[in-house]
Order: C-alpha cells, then sequence, then structure tokens
C-alpha cells in the first residue's frame, strides 16, 4: 500500500515545486564556507515541510472522501496517514541531501577542513545536518498537518506553523529558548566545531515529534 | 436489516434545525428518500453514516443503537456512496478501488476478487487501467458505488447518485441499484422523482427537516387522487393569473393556447378536468399540502 500513499501523497506538482524551491535557495542564499550550508537551508526546509505535508489529510476533506473514511476502521485510517508522512518526509529528507550538494555545486563554498582550518570533515558535518533536517522536517510536517487536521483546513495549518516558526527563528526566539530552541542547529556557533549544544533544541524538538505522532490518533477520532 | 429513526433531531452550531422530531423505520430493499435541496436528506444520510451525531433521537440499525461505543460495528455495516467525490484522481480504477477496501478492511484476496466481479457487473473492467481522472462523471459515480460495496454493507446510502448525468448512464446507475439491493437495505437519496418511480416502492418525503410522508409510492400517488387537474387556457397572461392561485405541475404551449397541470384541494375555479395523478404531482401535493387553497 505504500505505493499507493505515495501515488496519493506525492503528486508530480508537489515534487516539482520541492525540486525548485529546493534548486532556487541553493542559488540565490549566498554562502562563503561550507559550515554554512546547515544554517543556510534548515529553516527554509521548515516551511518547505509545512507547507508540503499540510494537506496530507486535508486532502480528504475538500474531496470530500472523508465521509466514506469515517467509516473505515481507526487502526486502518491512522496507518494510511503515517504511511503517507512517511513517504512525504523521505522526499523532503532526500531534497535537503540533494540541495546541500547543490550549494557545492552552485556555490562552490570554501572548506576550513581543506585549509587545515578545523578538524570537522564535510562528511561529518554533512551526517549532522542529515541528523538535524531529519527532526526539523518531522516535526515541521507534523505539526502543520495536525494542525491542519484539527481545524479541518490546510491553510490554517500551514499559517499557525509559520507563526511559530517566526517566533522560533528570530532573535527573540534565539534570547528566549537559547540552546532548547526548536531551530538550534542553526543558532549553534559555527565557528566551534566542538559546540554541540544545539543537540538539546533538536532532542526537545525529537520529543514534540512523538508527542504530535502520539496525538495522530486522538485528533482524528475527535475531527474525523 | 431495518433502520429505526425516533424523535431525530439535528440542530447545527448556527441554531439551524437540519432536522427536526423526525421519525422514521426504512425496510428492506431501495427506500428512496425524496425533497426539495435544503429539505435535510443529507444532512439524515450524514447522522445514518455516523458523520454527524443527532442532537436529540435516537437512531439504531436492527436494534444496535447509534452511539460512539457502537459506532465501529455499525460502520462496518455501512457503504456510503456521498453527493459530492472526488475519488482519488492520480490512480487507476483498480488502484482506487483496492485501495479502499484495503482501508475497509477487506482481505486482499477477497478485496480483488470483490472488485473484479463489481467492475464486470458495472460495466468498468474494461476501464480498470484509467486513471480516475480520465472517468467520465458517470463512471465516477460507478465507482464510487463499487466502492461503497466493496465491504459487502448491509446498509448501502447513496446520496443523489444520478445528479448531472445523462439519462442513460441515470438508468444505468438505477438499475445497478436495484441489482444490488438484494438482501440489503439501500437508502436512496434525491430530488428527481422520476428516478425514485423506476426503482423505489416505499419513500420517505422531506420538507423542512420533517417527514411529510412516509409509505408506499402506491398510497402517495393514491392520495393525490381527485386533487391533480388539468386545463386548456387561452393564452399566457391567462396562465399567470392561474399560477398565482395555483401549484402548477406542468405547463405546455401549443397552437390554441396554453395547457396547464395544476394541483389544488378543492376543485379549481376554471373550466378543467380531474386526471390519475403521476408521482411528481403527489410528490408536489403532498410537499404543499398545507398550502393549497
Amino acid at each position: 500500500m505504500i505505493r499507493t500513499e505515495r501515488k496519493i501523497s506525492l503528486p508530480a506538482y508537489k515534487l516539482a515545486y520541492a525540486f525548485c524551491f529546493v534548486v532556487i535557495l541553493s542559488l540565490i542564499r549566498g554562502i562563503s564556507f561550507s559550515y554554512e550550508i546547515g544554517v543556510a537551508m534548515e529553516a527554509p526546509m521548515a516551511i518547505l515541510a509545512s507547507v508540503f505535508c499540510a494537506d496530507t489529510y486535508t486532502q480528504e476533506i475538500t474531496s470530500r472522501r472523508f465521509e466514506i473514511h469515517r467509516l473505515y476502521p481507526m487502526e486502518k485510517r491512522i496507518r494510511s496517514m503515517i504511511l503517507r508522512m512517511v513517504v512525504q518526509e523521505a522526499v523532503l529528507f532526500a531534497f535537503s541531501g540533494v540541495g546541500y550538494g547543490m550549494f557545492f555545486l552552485f556555490q562552490k563554498p570554501f572548506s576550513l577542513y581543506k585549509s587545515g582550518q578545523s578538524t570537522e570533515s564535510e562528511l561529518q558535518m554533512f551526517l549532522l545536518f542529515l541528523v538535524a533536517m531529519a527532526v526539523t522536517l518531522w516535526f515541521w510536517g507534523m505539526l502543520s498537518n495536525l494542525l491542519a487536521c484539527l481545524f479541518r483546513n490546510m491553510w490554517i495549518g500551514i499559517g499557525c506553523s509559520i507563526g511559530l516558526w517566526i517566533v522560533t527563528n528570530s532573535a527573540f526566539g534565539e534570547n528566549v529558548f537559547g540552546r532548547w530552541n526548536l531551530f538550534s542547529y542553526t543558532f549553534r556557533n559555527i565557528s566551534d566545531s566542538q559546540d554541540f549544544d544545539w543537540l538539546y533544541g533538536k532532542t526537545f524538538c525529537l520529543f514534540l515529534c512523538v508527542l504530535l505522532t502520539m496525538l495522530v490518533p486522538k485528533i482524528m477520532k475527535k475531527r474525523g | 436489516m431495518s433502520i429505526k429513526i425516533n424523535d431525530l433531531t439535528v440542530t447545527f452550531k448556527n441554531k439551524v434545525t437540519a432536522i427536526d422530531h423526525a421519525d422514521l423505520e426504512i425496510p428492506k430493499g431501495v427506500f428512496g428518500l425524496l425533497g426539495e435541496n435544503g429539505a435535510g436528506k443529507t444532512t439524515l444520510m450524514r447522522v445514518l453514516t455516523t458523520v454527524l451525531a443527532p442532537t436529540s433521537g435516537t437512531v439504531s440499525m436492527d436494534g444496535v443503537l447509534y452511539c460512539e461505543a457502537n459506532y465501529p460495528k455499525i460502520q462496518r455495516q455501512i457503504g456510503y456512496l456521498p453527493q459530492e467525490i472526488d475519488l482519488y484522481p492520480g490512480l487507476t480504477v483498480w488502484e482506487c478501488l483496492e485501495y479502499m477496501g484495503d482501508l475497509s478492511g477487506v482481505p486482499k484476496e477477497e478485496c480483488r476478487k470483490r472488485i473484479q466481479y463489481y467492475l464486470e457487473k458495472t460495466s468498468l473492467a474494461e476501464h480498470r487501467k484509467k486513471k480516475m481522472r480520465q472517468l467520465s462523471g458517470g463512471m465516477k459515480r460507478r465507482v464510487g458505488l463499487v466502492q461503497a460495496l466493496l465491504n459487502e454493507p448491509k446498509f448501502l446510502i447513496v446520496d443523489e447518485p444520478t445528479t448531472g448525468l445523462d439519462p442513460e448512464e441515470r438508468i444505468r446507475i438505477r438499475n445497478l441499484l436495484v441489482d444490488f439491493s438484494e438482501n440489503r437495505t439501500v437508502l436512496f437519496s434525491t430530488h428527481v422523482v422520476e428516478d425514485l418511480a423506476a426503482v423505489c416502492n416505499q419513500l420517505a418525503v422531506m420538507k423542512k427537516g420533517r417527514f411529510l410522508y412516509a409509505g408506499s409510492m402506491k398510497e402517495l400517488v393514491r392520495a393525490a387522487r381527485g386533487h391533480v387537474w388539468v386545463c386548456r387556457l387561452r393564452d399566457e397572461v391567462q396562465a399567470r393569473e392561474i399560477e398565482k392561485k395555483y401549484h402548477i405541475s406542468s405547463k405546455q404551449l401549443s397552437e390554441d393556447g396554453v395547457q396547464i397541470r395544476l394541483i389544488s384541494e378543492e376543485v379549481p375555479d376554471i373550466d378543467c378536468v380531474s386526471v390519475e395523478p403521476t408521482l411528481e404531482d403527489a410528490y408536489i401535493y403532498i410537499s404543499g399540502q398545507r398550502d393549497f387553497r
């Protein structure tokens, strides 16, 4: 069934705009050093995840299929929604990786590791980026989907997510939440490769991801 | 399988009462639900499919009460084709049905057999590889009907399945409903009288959230007997005068004037002859009974 869920949740237009977003981002967001790529990508990719995943279930509402879906066993409905989230998040995750490569391709950033000024290799940086992105994409995708389900409107899901994005991805957010910020990876001290304080924020984000995932059945039951 | 509705009321948050203290019993076979737009038919269907909970009153299916605890049990017995539905446009007919069958909990092999059977029954077998977006309106409704039947429901609910279809497709859908009504209850909602006349023996007429009539079609027609008249008028001006006084069920222009068919509680005060009512006349008579002179 995962093939069918992929066809339902990943129509060509969504893949096209997500890919274009990543290409354009890697072209217009200027960077000088390779360690800046993660910072350049995290917050924009969170916005993309919010928009991309908001219609995961609300498409059943707009097409009026939800009236039929209500007749299906709850466990089947939850499985369907989780599968859709998984395939969408997997695509966004893959696009993040591709986008990282595109920054190298288009902007040819300077590598401190190659010049001997840093001990953190490019591969290490890329792997840490993937870890941070996996959590970020999961959180923002699930948040907008869940809010869209709750209010039965994908625009509210997107709007509320963007509201939180603005608060957390700002100087205010950085000052208030510190290392517990949802965008702790973006706000990390990039000049110090041994600073892993950002893991606090990502762990908190991961905790929220699990919490949001656990709320899926309750909201589906409540809001149909 | 029978559905009992007792003193059902549905009031929305905006204080609009869509169903007002309604009582009804739906027996086995095709049961028609007739009413103008906004009569409360769709709201009733949404209650029967457990999408909406009643504000007051009870609904039961074979003695099982509609309540949160019984919903899973009830939902397994229901097949539903909503009025407007857009089934997964990017999937093929087969994929769409297989997916919906899987969601409704039908085992894979059994589901495939049923899809094959119903696609042949609905003359869709040759279109199984077509994408849903490539199908005509009538074909989409037929696929919708098949998805509603995949879990072999005892209670099939179809909401205005013939709306917007060409005559050939309408007849096809009507015939399919009769075919599929064997050993199950089919609730067929429409505002097209002709469709009900073709498939149902029993029906209910709804208006403003209430049942004006529930019973056999013959009885409904019998009730209107002696209240339907045909008269020939000189011109359109006279016809307009008559229209102000009576309910007109049809009007035809001819070379020597205008022929109208009117419905009246009493003998009209113009030159006319009493005629045998059709189901449409009977529906107009019942729906407007209180307003007749």
